[in-house]
Formats: structure tokens, C-alpha cells, sequence
């Protein structure tokens, strides 16, 4: 809805497609001489798809809209959020518009260790990783980079902790599947989001590992807005570009000698709570790409 | 050679190859359900692997890989049918993200490069490969899609096989002799848009004259190419 407000404020000509309301909806869409064309309904507005020109897209899984919750499975309800949902997500994909964010591109987050090759080709460092199922490989690397984090491989969040002794106890059962250890970066978090070519970097200071759970472990978080480098402000951007995207949240760390690692590109980046602590007018760049204007 | 043990195209390729003097190992996928030992590695000193196999006697080392004909299109169906209980549905995503890592990271000619969106390449929805199709000049039948519809009925796999196939490798083309010429240059813009260097491209004829697309795989029946596949794969491993 920042979004939303974003466009309001900037007088574009937009509509919300609440996946709540998809009951009232409908959507039809057809590749024809290689044109992509077809309509939206909306209620009781009917649009051209050749007509819409952008979109921001965060669909939640449709399976679970509250408003479906009561559904036997196969009902007519269900089978017609399904039916719309897909028809809509395939035509995002190929769609004439500039869409915020289009799936493929999106799906390196789903292997972090393969997104880390990728992000390691834009010039930044990533951290030293080791993924095995054999425990004295884990022993050897904690041994020679000290401390060491373990984390989920793939878009399963998982929080971030450190090896710790109670955890040596068990590492025997990574014997069943492996898992990602990682010497631990020390240094400052920055969390760097792209539009196009607006960045946005925020500063995140935090005692615990994890500062997306800080609180919930009762440790304290500060945010502040900063200003990168024009030669990282560009690598950022030219990030976000390679693997196809242009909206990205990208975690970085920067270490007490000024070397940068990247962590991850997140291709759907839940922004609100970084432009509510320190101002950043994110959403405001959605809506002026969205609405291709020109900044001032 | 990636392929699961069912995969009869696959071992056609290998003893092909073989034929032609090139040293092929055959990984299948209940060699890597089996595997004992995994390590991968990422960091200032790049990118490596090593499998240890079942009885600690056969390895795989990312350094002695020379290039892959890489036909597994998902996790290894022995490894699926063996692991179970309520951490199932993670083990899958993570071993999954573990192993679109480690085939990216094979050194050398891989066909194909796996891809977030399949192991062996992209395996696209019908539309999205009309779309490229058209895009690259082939003759498209009219797609259409809508919220009246039942999604899974596009994904339903054709009841009868081509009628015709282009396999695309590199810039190589094998074609079906009915397929025109000029539909050639249209299926290689095709194979490069799609990010597949190993493209199977299907057609059937249309009203009138001619052929149209019906249909692209990342992971085609090698054995439909013949020997002129089995010298164009074996080109590209040279």
C-alpha cells in the first residue's frame, strides 16, 4: 500500500489487484502473431492488457487466501482463483510492460550458494562457504577461519546462529543432509535497495548475529539512511540488472577495513520496515518507475 | 554424463561418444542418492566440489571435469523415494539449492546449465516458449489462457510424439528433413533466447502449407539426432 500511496502522490494512473477480491475478477490473455494481448476485469472495470504499461506484483500464494480458507478442495472458488492466478502469473512473464518483478529472474534466491557465484561476478566479495555432510570437514574450517554461522541453503529462512559448542554435540546428524557453514563476516550491515537506477542503503546497527530477529531475541537495532560510493552504488545497480530484476533488497557487510561482501539479492524485498525507520523514499522510486517519471 | 539410470537417450549418448574416442563417466542419479560425501566450497579461492561415492573408492572433483552432457532435471529419484518425515519438504529445498550450486559450478562445456527453474535447463510453461518461439521467427499456433480455464491441462505432456524435431546444438542443427531450411536460422534464435545450448524444437504441420512449433524441451530424445547428434555433442566435449 506504500506503493500505492506513492503512485497517488505522484497522480499515475494505477489500480490495486487485491488477490482477496480475485473472486470478483477475471483474466483472459492470448499470444497471437507473436502479439501478447487480452483483459483484465477488475470488478467492474474491464482493462486492456496491450494498455497496461507497468506493474508491481507481491502475490502471496493463492492457495492460502483467507478467503478460501472454508473451501472444500476443487470447489468452484478455488478452481477459479487457481485458474486466474496462473493465467496472470504467465502472462507477467511475457508481458509488454515493465513488471516489478517478473518470476524467472527471481528464482536464484532460491540456492543461495548459486546466487553467491552470481554475485561474486559483479565484483564483490562473497563469504568463505563450506557445504558438506561430513563433520570433520566443519571441524577443520572452523579451525582455520574461528568463528563460523550455519544457514539454510535455499529460500526457506532459516535465522542465522553460530556454531556453538551444544551444536558440535550433534554435528554428526548433518551426516543426513548437507548443510552451509560460513566464516563469519564481522561488520557493519547494509542493507542496499535497487530501483533501476535509484539506491537506497541503510545502515544497520544491531547486537545479535540476526537483526532481522533482534528484537524477538531481545537485542536492540538501529536503522540509518547512508550514502555508498558512487563505484558500489553502481555495482549495486549493475547487480540487480545481470540477474534480470529492477527492484532488488540486497544485504551486504562491510568490514572494518572497507571490504564489502554480499550476502544475498532478495528479488521481492519486504522494504516497509526499512522506510519507516530512516524515511527513504523507496517507495516513491517504485512509483516514479512505475510511472516513468524523470526525477527532478 | 548427468542423467538418471532410467534415462535410455542418455546412455545412447555416452556409448556414442565413447565411439568417438572421448572418455565418458556415467553419473546417474542413484550414484548421487548414494554419495557419502559431499563438499562444496565458495570463496576468495573460487568455486569446487568433491563427491565421494558409495564405497569410498569413486570421487568427483570439480577439477577433473572436462565438460557435462547434463540430463537431470530435478533431485535424483532415488534420493526422493528414500528420505521421508516431517522435515521431508526442507531436505528437498535445500538439497535442491544444493544442487543447482554445484552443476553451475562445473568447469568446461555443460549442456545444459541448470537454471533456478529446472536442473538441465529451463523447463518453461507452454506460453513462455510460444512467446520465444514467435519472438524467433517460427510460426505459432494462437495461445490463449484465462481464469475459465483449468491450469493443469496446459502442462499435460502430448499423447502422440512430434512429427517432426530440430535439435539444436550450439549452432549445429539437426533437423528432420521435412522441416525447411529456413526455419533453421529461426530455431537457433530460439535455442540462444531460451539460454539452451542443447534444444529440442518440435513441429507439426499446419493448415495449408508448411510447419508450425508445437512444443521446445531442454532435455530431447538424443537418440531422434542419430550419428549427426552424436558428432555435434561430440564437437562441443572436444
Amino acid at each position: 500500500m506504500m506503493v500505492a500511496d506513492a503512485l497517488g502522490a505522484v497522480g499515475a494512473d494505477f489500480r490495486v489487484l487485491n488477490q482477496r477480491q480475485i473472486a470478483d475478477c477475471s483474466f483472459a490473455w492470448h499470444i497471437e502473431a507473436g502479439l501478447v494481448d487480452g483483459t483484465l476485469r477488475i470488478r467492474t472495470e474491464t482493462f486492456r492488457l496491450a494498455d497496461i504499461r507497468a506493474a508491481y506484483v507481491r502475490l502471496m500464494d493463492d492457495q492460502l487466501l483467507p478467503e478460501l480458507a472454508d473451501e472444500p478442495e476443487g470447489s468452484p472458488a478455488r478452481r477459479h482463483a487457481r485458474a486466474f492466478h496462473d493465467a496472470f502469473y504467465r502472462w507477467i512473464e511475457v508481458a509488454p510492460a515493465d513488471i516489478v518483478n517478473r518470476s524467472d529472474p527471481q528464482g536464484s534466491n532460491g540456492s543461495k550458494p548459486y546466487q553467491a557465484q552470481l554475485i561474486a561476478q559483479y565484483g564483490f566479495s562473497i563469504p568463505e562457504t563450506l557445504i558438506t555432510n561430513d563433520p570433520n570437514a566443519v571441524l577443520a574450517f572452523q579451525q582455520q577461519y574461528g568463528a563460523v554461522i550455519f544457514k539454510s541453503m535455499s529460500g526457506i529462512r532459516s535465522i542465522v546462529r553460530v556454531l556453538a559448542e551444544d551444536d558440535l554435540n550433534r554435528l554428526e546428524q548433518i551426516r543426513w543432509c548437507p548443510v552451509q557453514f560460513q566464516a563469519l563476516v564481522p561488520g557493519t550491515d547494509v542493507r542496499v535497495h535497487v530501483v533501476d537506477q535509484d539506491v537506497h542503503a541503510t545502515e544497520i546497527m544491531s547486537d545479535t548475529i540476526d537483526y532481522r530477529y533482534a528484537r524477538r531475541a531481545g537485542g536492540t537495532v538501529e536503522l540509518h539512511a547512508i550514502q555508498l560510493s558512487s563505484d558500489v552504488e553502481e555495482k549495486c545497480a549493475a547487480l540487480t540488472r545481470g540477474l534480470g530484476l529492477i527492484f532488488a533488497g540486497i544485504d551486504l557487510k562491510v568490514t572494518p577495513s572497507g571490504e564489502i561482501f554480499c550476502f544475498e539479492v532478495n528479488p521481492s524485498p519486504a522494504f516497509s520496515f526499512y522506510e519507516a525507520n530512516t524515511g527513504q523514499p523507496i517507495a516513491s522510486s517504485l512509483a516514479r518507475y512505475l510511472a516513468k517519471i524523470q526525477p527532478a | 554424463m548427468v542423467c538418471e539410470e532410467t534415462d535410455l537417450a542418455a546412455f545412447w549418448a555416452a556409448e556414442r561418444l565413447r565411439s568417438r574416442g572421448l572418455p565418458v563417466e556415467v553419473v546417474t542419479g542413484a550414484d548421487l542418492a548414494a554419495a557419502e560425501r559431499w563438499e562444496h566450497r565458495l570463496g576468495r579461492s573460487g568455486t569446487t566440489f568433491a563427491l565421494t561415492f558409495a564405497g569410498g573408492e569413486r570421487c568427483l572433483h570439480s577439477q577433473e571435469v572436462g565438460g557435462v552432457l547434463n540430463r537431470l532435471s530435478f533431485l535424483p529419484s532415488a534420493w526422493l523415494l528414500r528420505i521421508g518425515g516431517p522435515d521431508r519438504e526442507y531436505a528437498i529445498q535445500e538439497m535442491h539449492a544444493l544442487y543447482l550450486s554445484w552443476l553451475h559450478a562445473l568447469p568446461g562445456p555443460i549442456l545444459n546449465r541448470p537454471t533456478p527453474q529446472g536442473l538441465c535447463g529451463n523447463w518453461r510453461h507452454p506460453s513462455a516458449w510460444a512467446f520465444l518461439a514467435a519472438q524467433a521467427g517460427l510460426a505459432v499456433p494462437l495461445y490463449r489462457q484465462s481464469s475459465e480455464d483449468d491450469p493443469a491441462e496446459t502442462w499435460q505432456a502430448a499423447t502422440e510424439p512430434p512429427l517432426a524435431t530440430v535439435l539444436v546444438v550450439g549452432e549445429r542443427i539437426i533437423a528432420s528433413p521435412v522441416v525447411p531450411e529456413d526455419q533453421h536460422e529461426a530455431c537457433r534464435r530460439l535455442a540462444r533466447a531460451a539460454g539452451a545450448e542443447l534444444l529440442g524444437i518440435n513441429f507439426t504441420p499446419v493448415a495449408g502449407d508448411g510447419w508450425g512449433f508445437s512444443g521446445a524441451s531442454v532435455m530431447p530424445d538424443l537418440i531422434r539426432g542419430g550419428e549427426p547428434l552424436a558428432d555435434a555433442l561430440a564437437e562441443v566435449f572436444v
